[in-house]
């Protein structure tokens, strides 16, 4: 499916927020590197696509219903087998069914577990005032907490993103800390001006999350990604 | 088509009326002492109003009309507008309030019928509900306060862009106080059609204008990048100066995404600001500081800065708020350490901040100054001249006037104390030398000219 068609179908359904492997479609279809994902509608299909993935893998609930997967049980993390990913598979099953009764279950998502990098957000919205915006912070208590994050308005160029990551108070994690190597700018700055870029061509979008995107030496890899529409 | 706002050849005040203390009577009043155009005052109670004839309605003026100053209460001002469209008029200030700011329906209905009107004859209109446009060049002055209390300010070419009336006249009387030159200042009200894009392009060009100065609360709505477009633009060719009220986040919006809940308004509009290439003021005072710098100083090619200083406590001052601006104060380098050294007395400090010390006097610093402003590892200068000691007696301040335009380095001032402080420093700023009262407010303003300097591409790459 290509993003109009998830677009429209989403926005046909009444849905304000893209499920997660249509979000995931969304950004890859824009450049923007995401894992490896499949959806299993089964414990059998799990357990193939694990096979196919290669593990670890992550199993993640994916319903409408459902905005904080964790807090139902959605999420397991560290899947290493066949065997494995049915038990995950049914055990995802029966969280959901006891902690959000009632809620959609459009299927359980296989999705091939990044390793740890620094992990950083990157987002984007669009402004009554200045129409697509994006936004850049290192994850965790620089986002929630100090609130260390930057912005710029689009379009911008890759000169712009690389600036925003070194505006951020806390810039120096992204130099490399305690021995570790710099991260990759030149993949996270690809990923921003793919969200300006998805923000600009699609006016459907009201909002992005990519929270959190792994960032590696080498490169960087979104582990979730959250798209709100803006409903008529 | 803005100019005729500025530079009409006649204008028609409606709502002119002899009553004392009303806003037509005022905005005659102060077009009558400085305006030199034909003013048609339009009130259909009077015949006369001080001394020139008055018209029914703008149909009835037997020429073209440039500009019409609208002053009736808001119900009358569709239908004036309406007039003045007939008439073939182009441009019109809006003065009067009771519009959308008031939240009524009423006041709602009222600014789309203007706005509607407005578009159906193609008139450009600034406000309603603002103070309009003081031109120190044209005379054009629809800040309706009298004279005896609003000073108006002496010629110049700062221009400024008010969302507040108020913070406009009380700037501008400040501005009239203190000496500062003013070009044309614009209070936009609700801002139906002409806006700070507008303005900023209009100024962009003006000759008389070679600083500008914002205060903005907020752009209108889907206007924010044309706005970063064209201001980017302008920045090229003067600075712009910005203070950015309402700083604080904007609770309203439901927060369904992480992004948007960490997207406060003001966060947003740093950095429009800084993709514009906008100087941010932060405070009242910085507004002016960074005027005075950005106005009278040439542009930095690096941050090398070098301190002269008569007192020791005041260098270090210095070098901290520097430092925390982002500048590294250099080095002496070897040559110039051994010049200074031939020079100076033995007890003096070449280091950089270069310390004269207390018995220092005016042939110490202009010595020291004469090594320092040809060379071209100086980016910068910052003068301490605490008045206090005896030596200095005024011949320095001359010296600078001199050096300023021989050597177009920038140059600037820090002084503290009293009358003699007050004396030196008048005499200075008059001759484009700006001085400042604290360390850090000249650290600041020396940040902003670099910041500049960086905007327009003179900062050479290596000391980038």
């Amino acid at each position: 499916m290509n993003v109009k068609t998830i677009i429209e179908n989403a926005i046909k359904e009444g849905r304000r927020k893209l499920l997660e492997h249509e979000a995931f479609e969304v950004i890859r279809a824009y450049g923007i590197p995401a894992p490896e994902t499949g959806l299993a509608k089964t414990p059998e299909e799990a357990a193939e696509l694990a096979d196919k993935i290669g593990y670890p893998v992550v199993l993640k609930i994916v319903s409408p219903d459902i905005s904080h997967k964790s807090d139902v049980g959605g999420v397991i993390l560290n899947v290493n087998s066949k065997e494995e990913a049915v038990e995950a598979f049914n055990k995802i099953q029966e969280n959901v069914k006891t902690k959000a009764p009632g809620a959609r279950i459009v299927g359980i998502l296989v999705q091939k577990m990044a390793p740890k990098g620094l992990e950083v957000i990157i987002g984007g919205l669009r402004d009554n005032i200045f129409g697509p915006v994006v936004m850049f912070g290192i994850g965790g208590i620089f986002v929630e907490v100090l609130r260390d994050v930057s912005f710029r308005i689009a379009p911008l160029s890759e000169e712009d993103a690389i600036e925003m990551m070194k505006e951020i108070k806390a810039s120096k994690l992204l130099e490399g800390y305690r021995g570790q190597p710099p991260v990759d700018k030149k993949s996270l700055a690809k990923i921003i001006l793919g969200v300006a870029r998805l923000l600009e061509e699609n006016p459907e979008m009201e909002s992005i999350d990519l929270n959190p995107v792994m960032a590696y030496p080498d490169k960087a890899i979104v582990v979730d990604a959250r798209v709100i529409l803006r409903l008529k | 088509m803005l100019d005729k706002f500025f530079n009409p050849q006649n204008v028609a005040i409606i709502g002119a009326t002899p009553r004392e203390g009303k806003v037509g009577r005022v905005i005659l009043e102060n077009f009558k002492k400085r305006y030199k155009g034909k003013i048609y005052p339009v009130n259909p109670k009077y015949e006369e109003v001080l001394g020139l004839k008055c018209y029914k309605s703008v149909k009835d003026i037997p020429e073209e009309v440039d500009l019409v100053i609208i002053v009736v209460p808001a119900p009358i001002v569709p239908k004036v507008l309406e007039d003045a469209g007939e008439k073939g008029v182009k441009v019109a200030i809006i003065i009067s309030g009771g519009f959308r700011e008031t939240g009524t329906e009423e006041g709602e209905k009222l600014e789309k019928q203007v706005i509607e009107i407005s578009k159906k004859y193609g008139i450009r209109v600034i406000g309603p509900n603002c103070l309009g446009i003081y031109d120190n060049w044209s005379g054009v002055d629809t800040f309706f306060l009298p004279d005896e209390k609003m000073m108006r300010p002496r010629k110049g070419y700062i221009s400024f862009i008010s969302q507040s009336g108020a913070f406009a006249s009380a700037l501008l009387d400040w501005m009239a106080l203190k000496g500062i030159g003013v070009s044309r200042a614009v209070s936009y009200g609700n801002k139906i059609d002409v806006d700070d894009i507008d303005l900023i392009e209009y100024f962009g060009e003006d000759d008389k204008t070679k600083l500008i100065i914002m205060y903005l609360e907020g752009l209108k709505p889907g206007r924010g990048r044309l706005f970063i477009e064209k201001a980017k633009k302008v920045v090229q060719q003067k600075p712009i100066i910005i203070y950015k009220a309402g700083k604080t986040a904007r609770g309203s919006v439901a927060a369904a995404s992480h992004t948007a809940a960490l997207a406060g308004n003001y966060e947003l509009y740093k950095a429009a600001i800084k993709q514009a290439g906008l100087i941010e003021a932060e405070s009242f005072d910085e507004i002016m500081d960074l005027s005075k710098i950005l106005l009278s100083q040439p542009l930095m090619k690096g941050d090398r800065v070098y301190v002269v200083t008569d007192a020791g406590g005041v260098g270090v001052m210095l070098t901290d708020a520097l430092t925390m601006q982002g500048f590294t104060l250099p080095r002496t380098p070897d040559d110039l350490k051994k010049e200074l050294r031939e020079i100076l007395p033995p007890h003096c400090i070449v280091e950089n901040p270069i310390d004269l010390t207390g018995d220092a006097d005016d042939k110490r610093y202009i010595d020291v100054l004469e090594k320092l402003l040809p060379r071209n590892d100086v980016d910068a200068v910052v003068v301490v001249a605490l008045p206090q000691i005896p030596g200095l007696k005024g011949e320095l301040f001359d010296y600078m006037v001199e050096a300023k335009t021989k050597y177009s380095k920038p140059m600037i001032v820090i002084m503290i104390g009293s009358h003699e402080a007050e004396k030196y420093g008048k005499f200075l700023e008059e001759k484009g030398i700006p001085v400042f009262e604290s360390p850090e407010r000249a650290a600041r303003a020396l940040k902003a000219l670099y910041a500049y300097s960086l905007i327009r591409g003179v900062v050479s790459k290596k000391q980038e």
